[in-house]
């Protein structure tokens, strides 16, 4: 039997990350009682970031003891997020397995800590714009969103001044302006990838970088320590930890529960929501906690999968899916490195500050068609960030033959020098991609696992084909010397940039929400993540996350005053 | 500079890791050896010679130790053998930790596949350097003269010099180039040897590129290894 809580909240968020932090701080403030569910603990900056520690702090310099996830039901390590900064701390999930359908090799890295992977985030944070949301009219593949540039363009720009992205107005139709701190200034690297790329007739400019080069609304500017993404230790950079939860609390209006691992959301004689199910993973008992309006924010698939194991008498096959669109349209980015190599013009020259911001300074805003969306073998579009300059450890030693004296100063001697770059190239919606529930296994809490199938389909890999060529040609025309690239894209999952499985639109029969992120089935049901983009464009996610979610919850509220919604 | 402070905290820092650090006995030598920030304490010499491995026998750390001074030596900065290299290689092997290869590792059943996979490389890989140096100079390898090791290294290490029969012993010194390279540079002695800006840990600014007059940076000119030199000091 579950425990059932006696208290009803106005809403409740599941989930504290980009979505669900917002939403939890926005509802707060308006004065509603919220309970955040969140699966994992409470994140400690002073402890489970990286801090100012060295790599020479660590016992194993960073890559961790072996046996560390011995007995772990999900025993994979998660690269890049998940390091021995935080090992011994209970951060990722390794509790909860999932299943991958034959031939897909799908790599879900979750973080269960309160602000989920937003602690630990890349910060690239570009505007989506009508060629992103009415792609299907320029083109002719799939369909536009339910919403224009006109109507979410205020919505950016309340998430810029609230995050605080750092930017230069660039003027480019594929990647529209938004309200911007003072770049991060370019390196000698990025000047000379500059001058290369206009020779072949692609951009290279600034990143939108959520970045605070200047004390922003009272969180202070970056003191440069180079360890973002192994999380901040001062909140310089947008993050639920330094940002929507401690706003949230202030209000006293904010129950956080943690480690609470959400299940189902429970329906009432109506089929109406009203509340959800969790294990609470400490006893392994579980509990029932009510709320007027359910907000799920689980980090896209996670969404679907509570979703999809949210069965009953009125939603046989899911809460809210009598479109059957629930889970399907899986969409990701296309990562990997097409091209690396060097640039003799800086060989030798003392080591330089390239990697102290941490960030993608610069990168190559989706040009290809552009001015006509049929230039290319494929349609739509990538963008390509690059990396490199003196960074933390000689990974290019690989390139250099031999040992002794000479091996060493060669090391030094191309310190400054070696660049990379990582193609970030979208899907596009495709039947054989979307997520079900595995129909034997369970995971270590009973819960029936997700189960993912997933193919890049040729479109993304024609774009990853052409990024090759690009690079080459770069290289030539920046006198650099290219030394390889990737033979194959990384695996599925691994940008964290999934979207689609609860798409928005405007048709009850077709798409999971409307354009508000209102589920169409089920009235006081809400998605605040980014299952509800119908693909993933070019772009990264999370910037458009906290503007889709601010604009949610302000709908949200007006149905509150409208008493479509009746407070507890 | 503007990180001496937060560098001053640094160091209390420190111990409070050292005491999940203790069990790796190549912790002090590394963590300390830092001449130009702390000049170590007379009262409290680290003591040479005294380490006892954790995987190797007493003769294969020599090796081991001798291979990682030759691959990175000291010159104008210190070298493998004073940033406790061999140590860290011996730790990480014992611990079965794979620090290179291509190896797949999705479970902890992969990790210890990997990991007992690399300590067989590395008696095997010294067993064929001894094996090698017996066939060409009749002597163990560390009774080779430098030069006789020399020469026995250089047809593992440089394309022009391989041979069809070394392919073994051409693994082996990847492996424990590799190894080499990432127990040396990091540890503050090696990311100081690169002039790492990461070190410093308070920037008021990001100074960025200082040549915007030549964005292309055609007019750089290479130091010369004595410029160059001085650089590393500075």
């Amino acid at each position: 039997m579950p425990t059932k809580g006696s208290k009803v909240f106005d809403a409740i968020v599941v989930g504290t990350g980009a979505g669900g932090g917002t939403a939890m701080k926005i509802l707060c403030q308006a004065g509603l009682q919220v309970c955040a569910v969140n699966s994992g603990p409470r994140i400690d900056p002073d402890v489970d970031y990286r801090g100012h520690r060295q790599v020479y702090d660590l016992k194993y310099r960073g890559y961790g003891d072996p046996v560390r996830l011995k007995g772990k039901a999900h025993q994979e390590p998660y690269s890049v997020e998940e390091s021995e900064y935080s090992e011994g701390r209970d951060l990722f999930e390794h509790d909860v397995a999932y299943s991958n359908a034959p031939g897909t090799d799908w790599y879900w890295k979750r973080c269960k800590a309160t602000g989920g992977k937003a602690n630990f985030w890349g910060r690239s944070s570009a505007r989506f714009g009508d060629i992103d949301f009415k792609a299907a009219d320029l083109d002719g593949f799939g369909e536009n969103w339910p919403v224009d540039y006109a109507e979410i363009a205020p919505w950016f720009s309340k998430a810029e001044r609230y995050m605080g992205v750092a930017s230069t107005i660039q003027n480019r139709p594929s990647n529209p302006d938004g309200e911007y701190l003072p770049p991060i200034p370019l390196r000698c690297i990025d000047y000379i990838i500059q001058k290369g790329s206009e020779k072949i007739g692609v951009p290279y400019l600034p990143d939108r970088c959520a970045q605070l080069t200047v004390a922003h609304n009272e969180h202070p500017a970056c003191h440069y320590c180079g360890n973002c993404s192994r999380g901040c230790d001062v909140g310089s950079f947008f993050s639920p930890t330094w940002f929507t939860i401690p706003e949230a609390e202030a209000t006293k209006n904010l129950t956080l529960l943690t480690n609470a691992l959400v299940r189902s959301v429970l329906v009432d004689v109506n089929g109406r929501a009203r509340g959800v199910a969790y294990v609470d993973r400490k006893s392994k008992r579980e509990v029932e906690v009510y709320g007027k309006v359910v907000v799920l924010a689980a980090s896209c698939v996670e969404t679907a999968h509570i979703m999809l194991n949210s069965k009953s008498r009125h939603w046989p096959t899911g809460i809210a899916n009598s479109s059957g669109e629930l889970g399907k349209n899986l969409c990701e980015h296309l990562y990997g490195n097409p091209g690396y190599g060097y640039l003799p013009q800086l060989l030798g020259q003392p080591a330089t500050p390239d990697n102290i911001a941490d960030s993608t300074v610069a990168w190559m805003p989706r040009w290809q068609n552009v001015k006509n969306p049929h230039e290319e073998k494929f349609i739509r579009g990538y963008s390509v960030y690059m990396g490199g300059g003196c960074g933390d450890f000689p990974g290019y030693y690989g390139q250099l033959e031999g040992f002794g004296s000479k091996f060493k100063r060669d090391i030094k001697r191309y310190y400054p020098t070696t660049i990379g770059a990582l193609i970030q190239a979208p899907t596009l919606p495709s039947p054989n991609n979307y997520v079900d529930i595995d129909p034997e296994k369970k995971d270590i809490f009973g819960i029936p696992q997700l189960r993912f199938h997933f193919q890049w389909g040729q479109n993304e890999l024609l774009m990853w084909e052409h990024s090759k060529q690009v690079m080459i040609d770069l290289f030539k025309a920046m006198g650099g010397e290219l030394w390889g690239a990737g033979e194959e894209p990384d695996r599925p999952g691994t940008s964290l940039h999934e979207t689609g499985v609860c798409r928005f639109g405007n048709d009850p029969k077709r798409y999971v929400t409307n354009k508000w992120a209102q589920t169409h089935d089920v009235p006081n049901l809400y998605i605040c993540d980014a299952s509800i983009f119908p693909n993933c464009t070019d772009k990264t996610t999370t910037m458009p996350i906290v503007a889709f979610t601010m604009r949610t919850c302000d709908h949200m509220l007006d149905n509150f005053k409208k008493s479509v919604h009746v407070r507890a | 500079m503007g990180g001496q402070g937060v560098e001053r905290r640094e160091i209390l820092r420190y111990i409070g890791i050292a005491a999940v650090a203790a069990s790796f006995p190549g912790f002090s030598k590394w963590v300390f050896a830092c001449p130009m920030d702390h000049p170590p304490s007379p009262a409290a010499p680290a003591p040479a010679n005294s380490y006892q491995p954790l995987f190797f026998s007493a003769q294969q750390f020599r090796m081991v130790e001798h291979f990682a001074e030759m691959i990175i030596p000291e010159d104008d900065t210190p070298g493998a053998r004073q940033a406790g290299v061999a140590e860290f290689i011996d730790f990480m092997v014992a611990n079965r930790v794979p620090v290179s290869g291509s190896r797949d590792i999705r479970s902890t059943a992969d990790a210890i596949a990997a990991g007992s996979e690399l300590q067989t490389r590395f008696l095997a890989g010294l067993d064929w350097m001894n094996a090698r140096s017996q066939s060409e100079f009749q002597k163990a390898f560390l009774d080779c003269t430098p030069d006789q090791q020399n020469s026995l290294v250089e047809e593992l290490a440089y394309k022009t010099k391989f041979t069809p029969t070394t392919e073994s012993g051409r693994a082996f010194f990847q492996l424990i180039r590799d190894y080499t390279v990432v127990g040396y540079y990091t540890t503050k002695i090696g990311l100081q040897s690169l002039g790492y800006p990461g070190l410093r840990q308070v920037w008021p600014k990001m100074p960025g590129c200082p040549h915007p007059d030549d964005p292309e940076h055609l007019k750089l000119r290479e130091p010369s290894s004595s410029d160059s030199a001085t650089q590393t000091h500075s």
